[in-house]
């Protein structure tokens, strides 16, 4: 029981990274209308950025800000592309965003793997992840780290945010127009390409703050690491339904829970496999999502 | 501006998608506090009209001035601030927000004022307030099209675009929206009014534009066009 509870806790905690990610992914679609799967890429970037000014300045707060600037800056630098795929075409042709998004992601992986850490896999310093204070809770068979309660606590904290921006104020109210009907958004006064802007730019803080939480709780970071998360927040993102916000939120947390259970229980290097196998069982069940696809 | 000056002046206007041409040399006026309907079968340009002077489409040639000032190339986002709103074909209502998120909508750029609106808006449309966290895609055909007249009125218009709302609807439902537009035309809103409901539509305009293919065949006012042979034999089956 003792060991079921502390993994459903680590499953909430990387869950919560999932729901982040998958919140990000599902808006890029839904409002700027491209399939950005390279997302979590730029997530894993920011960690890297963020690990560099650390490393460099031995400023743990300077690069958590250099890590969220970081995910903004790519974000809005990359738009004018896909805006521009945008301006050129009146319906939904996502094909062409897709493109961009995958030589973005092999461009991105590429610069990690030669130039931070010459390739290496990064290590975070203990300042930011808190591993030399030791476990916060810590029983003969558990062991609850600091950084797994903040990234629970920021993690619910930055979702609750997210769903009150999107569902109690006016730009999410566009954003969710725009979802449903970008023309018919359109035709009633909602401005496309700000309103896609502003996607970009949220999008951005989302995934800046969720690139320190993961160096908090991970404590470190590879070259692979966003292809890994890429490949997950799509599934996610399919099995809840592509688009459906509140599905995204759900599997992700089950997903996160999911994964923490099959390691505390069985072997941890087939948390991956065991949790493919489940969701590719689910797809095959709901072709269109347990919630629905909301395109 | 005073009674009778145009609010809207299109003249000489042209569109075209690509190769098809919707409308040649169409030139319409609404002048403050009226109701003029554009009449026309299916694909005449009713729609492409009201989309143009929203600023949705650009045209090949033609002018329009909206309250004096011509708005040739303004955005519809900029065009919805200065004062007019489209009821659009079908009700655009969006179908997974709520009856409130929809109204909110149409006070996108004018949110101060909202409370205030939806007041009135509940006031006119108490079915609106009865559900108004209930998600639109559930409303009947009739109460969406008052949503869809409720969200334009949020935005504070001067005139209202509405593209044939009596699609779809009973008899008896599109005696009630037309009475509501009725209604909003004594309390000052302009209305350029698209429909093939043409018996009905000419009852309560004060003018009217015939439209057959993109071309502008006749106008007049509502009484002279109820009572021409053509128009008789065309539209209204006598
Ligand atoms: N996006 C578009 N692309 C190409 N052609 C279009 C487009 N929109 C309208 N058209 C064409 O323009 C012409 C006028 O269409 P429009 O929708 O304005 O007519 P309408 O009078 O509103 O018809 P309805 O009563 O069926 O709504 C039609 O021939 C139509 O096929
Ligand atoms: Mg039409």
């Amino acid at each position: 029981m003792e060991v079921l509870i502390a993994q459903i806790f680590n499953g909430l905690s990387l869950g919560s990274i999932y729901v982040l990610l998958v919140t990000g992914f599902n808006l890029l679609l839904l409002v700027a209308m491209i399939i950005h799967f390279s997302f979590p890429v730029v997530v894993v970037f920011s960690m890297y950025v963020s690990w560099a000014v650390m490393t460099a300045t031995g400023m743990v707060p300077l690069g958590i800000l250099a890590g969220i600037l970081s995910a903004i800056a790519v974000n809005v630098v990359t738009a004018p592309m896909f805006q521009h795929i945008m301006k050129k075409r009146g319906s939904v042709d996502i094909n062409a965003t897709m493109v961009i998004s995958m030589g973005m992601g092999m461009i991105i992986t590429d610069i990690l793997s030669h130039t931070f850490n010459q390739g290496f896999p990064i290590a975070f310093p203990d300042a930011l992840t808190g591993n030399d204070k030791g476990a916060l809770i810590s029983t003969r068979l558990i062991s609850i780290s600091r950084g797994q309660v903040l990234t629970l606590i920021i993690g619910v904290i930055f979702v609750l945010f997210l769903f009150w921006l999107l569902y109690k104020t006016r730009a999410g109210r566009a954003f969710r127009a725009i979802a449903e009907d970008p023309n018919g958004a359109k035709l009633v006064g909602i401005p496309l390409l700000k309103t896609g802007l502003q996607s970009y730019a949220l999008t951005g803080i989302l995934g800046g703050v969720t690139a320190v939480l993961m160096a908090v709780l991970l404590g470190s970071a590879s070259a692979g690491l966003g292809d890994q998360l890429g490949h997950k927040v799509l599934a996610v993102s399919i099995i809840a339904g592509l688009g459906n916000l509140k599905g995204g939120l759900i599997i992700g947390l089950l997903l996160g829970v999911l994964e923490a259970v099959i390691q505390g229980y069985l072997a941890g290097s087939w948390s991956n496999a065991i949790a493919f196998i489940i969701m590719l069982i689910v797809i095959l069940a709901k072709p269109k999502g347990v919630f629905g696809s909301s395109l | 501006m005073a009674q009778n000056d145009p609010i809207l002046k299109i003249k000489n206007l042209s569109v075209a998608y690509g190769q098809v041409k919707a409308l040649t040399d169409i030139s319409i006026e609404v002048l403050k506090g009226e109701i003029v309907v554009l009449v026309g079968a299916n694909g005449a340009g009713k729609t492409s009209i009201m989309e143009t002077v929203l600023g949705a489409n650009v045209p090949v040639s033609g002018t329009i001035e909206f309250k004096g000032k011509s708005i040739g190339g303004v955005p519809v986002d900029k065009n919805v601030r200065n004062g007019m709103y489209l009821v659009p074909e079908g009700r655009g209502v969006f179908s997974s927000m709520t009856v409130m998120d929809n109204l909110l909508l149409g006070a996108h750029h004018n949110l101060k004022n909202a409370d205030s609106k939806l007041e009135l808006v509940f006031d006119s449309f108490p079915v609106l307030g009865n559900r108004k966290s209930q998600v639109a895609g559930t409303l009947s055909g009739g109460e969406r099209q008052m949503l869809a007249i409720g969200r334009a009125l949020m935005s504070s218009p001067e005139m209202i675009l509405v593209d044939e709302p009596s699609i779809g609807l009973a008899p008896i439902i599109v005696n009630d929206i037309f009475e509501i537009l009725v209604n909003l035309n004594k309390e000052g809103y302009s209305i350029l009014l698209s429909e093939q409901n043409v018996y009905k539509a000419l009852k309560i305009a004060h003018r009217g534009y015939i439209l057959e293919t993109g071309k502008m065949t006749k106008h007049g006012t509502a009484d002279e066009l109820l009572n021409d042979p053509a128009v008789r034999e065309a539209y209204l089956g006598a």
